[in-house]
Parts: structure tokens; C-alpha cells; sequence
């Protein structure tokens, strides 16, 4: 994982030729915890319950194209909200979660024909180690996920045969997800977009523990 | 921010009310049937909160929105004005707002439904006036069974945003549009109860007698011509001020 990968990985979509770089792109992801009660703190009798109640799989979102909207997310509850941006401000007041790991996406687009790409890397912020390199391929002609999901399949194929020719160590890897899971149908909305970076910060996650 | 002063009318004055508010700030009125549920932080959280969420039924498809209000300004500041200056932050949220929170830690305290009218204008500063009754619902969300919880009386909210550093050009706008209302309710900080005015019977009878689609000057002038005859010369004075800038002769 470098900056001279990425920077080959950029190198392969501006092969395609007619790729147009259009500028630089940045997602934010925030990881909150629980301000839990300590339940050895309590004077009273009654049964606390366990900081265990509260999730500790809480997501925040900024978007890169939805600068007025946020979006969080708990996985295990299999809950999206989307909220205006200034929700954070009203979380801060709680003070019942606290930001602990702020993680920017960031790159450049290019499009491409009926494709934007955004190619990336995850970075903690306030820190230069580069955590991984991901790419969102989104298809503009269509907002349907079944409709599309041939023309993605075979884009990605594409890809993939553009990396390895390259040569790249490692391989781009696309975790599919369940979005009726969380409510979603399947005219696809910001609300997909915010869903698929948690999916890749969980896989990025899982990946660096292994 | 916002700067905020409440104050109670009884509903039989509410029309005359609603009349006065129409001359006064010359747009129409926006219908309030709000469902807001009152959320506590669980006991597993270790700083106490609470949140409303606010369902809005007005409107063809229901909107909610998330409210937190902080604490009052203190301070030799804050003692000097007649309004309370308080954090509020709000935002939009999707229908599935409730169940988020309540997955968070949160739990419902209780819950009403608020039904009533709005004014939202123009002077001096962005300024909302809104009446509503509270109504309690007898069984968990049934805002279709939802009963007043003082029937009779109405409470009168007006707001107006702040930006921290400008409390005192709000707060003076919001007060001086208050004394208009003077004969009908007395407003003050939450908080200060000012009970309800014993002019208003009085007030609302001519506001009532004497409108019937008057303009703006008109209904001031007469509105103006109440107070005179019961002795609440400053009301007077402050409900023809407007006449005073147009130079128009007052007898």
C-alpha cells in the first residue's frame, strides 16, 4: 500500500484514452463511540444496563457530491438516516457519541463516456499513512441497480484485466451488498453511495486485522 | 441561537388573536398540526440529553425534523433583556428518525400533538410567531385520539434566530413587536409566568366588532383606539407608530 500504487492505479484509468480528469473528490467517514455510563459508578440498586446496549458500529457520513446532507449508519441495526449537515452540530450538543476516527476518501474523477470514475485512497485524518486504495464506478445513464448491474459487471471485468496487465500488486476487490437490507429499493440514491463506504471501511478494516 | 418569549391567551381570544397577527404581519398564516415526541438519553449513556422529534402532519407527506435546545444565556447580559437567548440547533431527518434513536440509547419521555397557526415575517429581524394547544394522546402515538391538555387555553410562542453576536438587535425586534400583542397576552422568557391579561376580553371584543376586512393602517388605527379607551396609552402609542411614519394626521 503507497502513494506509487495509487498512482499507478490513476495511471491505468487515464490508459483508457479518452478518460478526462475533472478534478478531486473527498468522502468523510467517522467512526463514533458511546460516552457509556460506568455501571460500577451508580449508588443506586437498580440494575443498569450494560454500555453493551448502546452500538458501537455508529457511522457518520459527508458525501463528496451531498455537502448539505449527512448520513449515519448502524450496521448491526441495519439503519440509515440521512439528516442535513448540520446534524453534527446537534450530536456535538448531546455529547452522547464522540467523533473517535475521522477517515477521508480523497482522490481524483475522471470521466469516462457513460462512466465517473473516482479513484482514491483512505487516510486518517491528521495522518499521512495511506490505510488503502479504493475506486467508485458510477454509471449515469441509469438509476436502476438491476438494470445496471450486467454493464458494471462487465466494466469491473474490464478493470480487472486493466490492473493485472499493469501489473499492480494486490487486486481491487467489490463486496456486493444487500441494500433492502436497510430499506432501500432499487432506484439508487445518496443513501446507496453512503452505504457502500462503510461496506468498504468494514472490508479495509477486516483486511488490515488479516 | 434564537431569542424566545412565551406567554398564554385563552382560546376564546385565539380568533381576535389570529385577526391582530394577519394585519400586523401581512402574510398569510401556515397551519401547525405537529406530532413532536420528547426523547431522554437511556440510562447507559452518561450525559443526560433530550431531544424532540417533530413529525410535521401539515403537509401532504409527513416531514420530520430533530430539535436540541441548550441552555439559557447567563449573565449580566442575558438579566438586561426581556427575551431568552438559547442554543437551538435543528435538522431535517428521514421518516425513519424514531427508530434511530431509540437504537442509540434514547427512550420517549412523552408525547403531544400541536395544533394551531404560524406567522412567519419580516421586521427587524426574521421573526415566528405561532399559537398552538397541547394535545395528549391517551394511547402510544394515536395522534387522531389527541385531547387538550388545558383545554381553554392556548400558548403563544414568538422566536427569532440569532447569530450569538447580534442578541441585542433580535431580542429589541422581538420585544417590540410584542407590545402590539400588549392587550391581548403578555409575553416574557419561558419560564416567567405572566398569567393571562385581564384587558384581553376587552381587546379581542373590538378586534372582533370592528375588523371585518380592514387594511393594515386601518386595523392598527382602531386596534390603537381600544387601547386609548382603556387607558393603555403606551399600547396606544405603540400600535400607531406605524401611521407616524406615513405622516398621516392622528386625532
Amino acid at each position: 500500500m503507497s502513494s506509487q500504487i495509487l498512482a499507478e492505479v490513476c495511471q491505468c484509468v487515464e490508459g483508457f484514452g479518452s478518460a478526462a480528469k475533472e478534478g478531486r473528490w473527498r468522502t468523510t467517514l467517522t467512526i463514533y463511540r458511546p460516552v457509556a455510563r460506568d455501571p460500577s459508578s451508580t449508588a443506586t440498586s437498580a440494575p443498569v444496563p450494560m454500555p453493551g446496549d448502546l452500538p458501537r458500529d455508529f457511522l457518520g457520513l459527508t458525501l463528496h457530491d451531498r455537502p448539505g446532507a449527512y448520513f449515519f449508519i448502524l450496521r448491526h441495526h441495519r439503519l440509515i438516516l440521512q439528516a442535513d449537515a448540520n446534524v453534527q452540530s446537534l450530536m456535538d450538543k448531546l455529547q452522547s457519541y464522540k467523533a473517535r476516527v475521522v477517515l477521508h476518501f480523497e482522490g481524483f474523477q475522471y470521466q469516462l463516456g457513460d462512466f465517473m470514475l473516482r479513484v482514491g485512497k483512505c487516510v486518517q485524518s491528521h495522518a499521512d499513512t495511506l490505510r488503502g486504495i479504493m475506486m467508485e464506478v458510477e454509471y449515469l445513464p441509469l438509476s436502476s441497480i438491476d438494470k445496471s448491474r450486467q454493464i458494471m459487471e462487465d466494466f469491473l471485468d474490464i478493470w480487472q484485466d486493466a490492473v493485472i496487465k499493469k501489473s499492480l500488486p494486490g487486486q481491487f476487490i467489490n463486496v456486493e451488498l444487500n441494500f433492502a437490507d436497510y430499506g432501500l429499493q432499487d432506484q439508487y440514491t445518496p443513501q446507496h453511495t453512503a452505504l457502500q463506504y462503510a461496506t468498504c471501511i468494514v472490508q479495509l478494516m477486516a483486511t488490515v486485522r488479516s | 441561537m434564537e431569542c424566545v418569549v412565551q406567554g398564554i391567551i385563552e382560546t376564546q381570544h385565539v380568533e381576535a388573536l389570529e385577526i391582530l397577527l394577519q394585519g400586523l404581519c401581512g402574510v398569510p398564516k401556515e397551519r401547525i398540526r405537529v406530532h413532536e415526541l420528547c426523547l431522554k438519553s437511556g440510562p447507559s449513556l452518561a450525559v443526560p440529553s433530550e431531544i424532540r422529534l417533530l413529525c410535521d402532519l401539515a403537509q401532504p407527506t409527513p416531514s420530520w425534523t430533530v430539535r436540541h435546545v441548550g441552555g439559557a444565556m447567563r449573565g449580566a447580559g442575558a438579566e438586561q433583556i426581556s427575551v431568552l437567548v438559547r442554543t437551538m440547533v435543528e435538522s431535517k431527518v428521514s421518516n425513519n428518525a424514531l427508530r434511530f434513536f431509540y437504537s442509540l440509547g434514547y427512550k420517549l419521555d412523552h408525547e403531544l400533538l400541536k395544533i394551531g397557526f404560524a406567522f412567519r415575517f419580516q421586521r427587524g429581524a426574521p421573526i415566528t410567531v405561532t399559537v398552538t394547544s397541547a394535545n395528549k394522546m391517551p394511547k402510544l402515538h394515536a395522534t387522531d385520539e389527541a385531547v387538550p391538555v388545558t383545554p381553554g387555553i392556548q400558548m403563544v410562542e414568538i422566536t427569532a434566530p440569532t447569530a450569538g453576536d447580534n442578541y441585542n438587535e433580535v431580542g429589541a425586534a422581538v420585544s417590540s413587536f410584542c407590545e402590539y400583542l400588549a392587550p391581548l397576552l403578555h409575553l416574557s422568557k419561558p419560564g416567567v409566568s405572566t398569567g393571562i391579561v385581564p384587558t384581553a376580553a376587552a381587546a379581542a371584543a373590538s378586534l372582533l366588532s370592528n375588523t371585518g376586512g380592514a387594511n393594515t393602517p386601518q386595523l392598527l388605527y382602531l386596534f390603537a383606539m381600544s387601547c386609548f379607551q382603556m387607558t393603555l396609552l403606551c399600547e396606544a402609542d405603540a400600535a400607531l407608530y406605524p401611521l407616524h411614519e406615513h405622516d398621516t394626521e392622528v386625532l
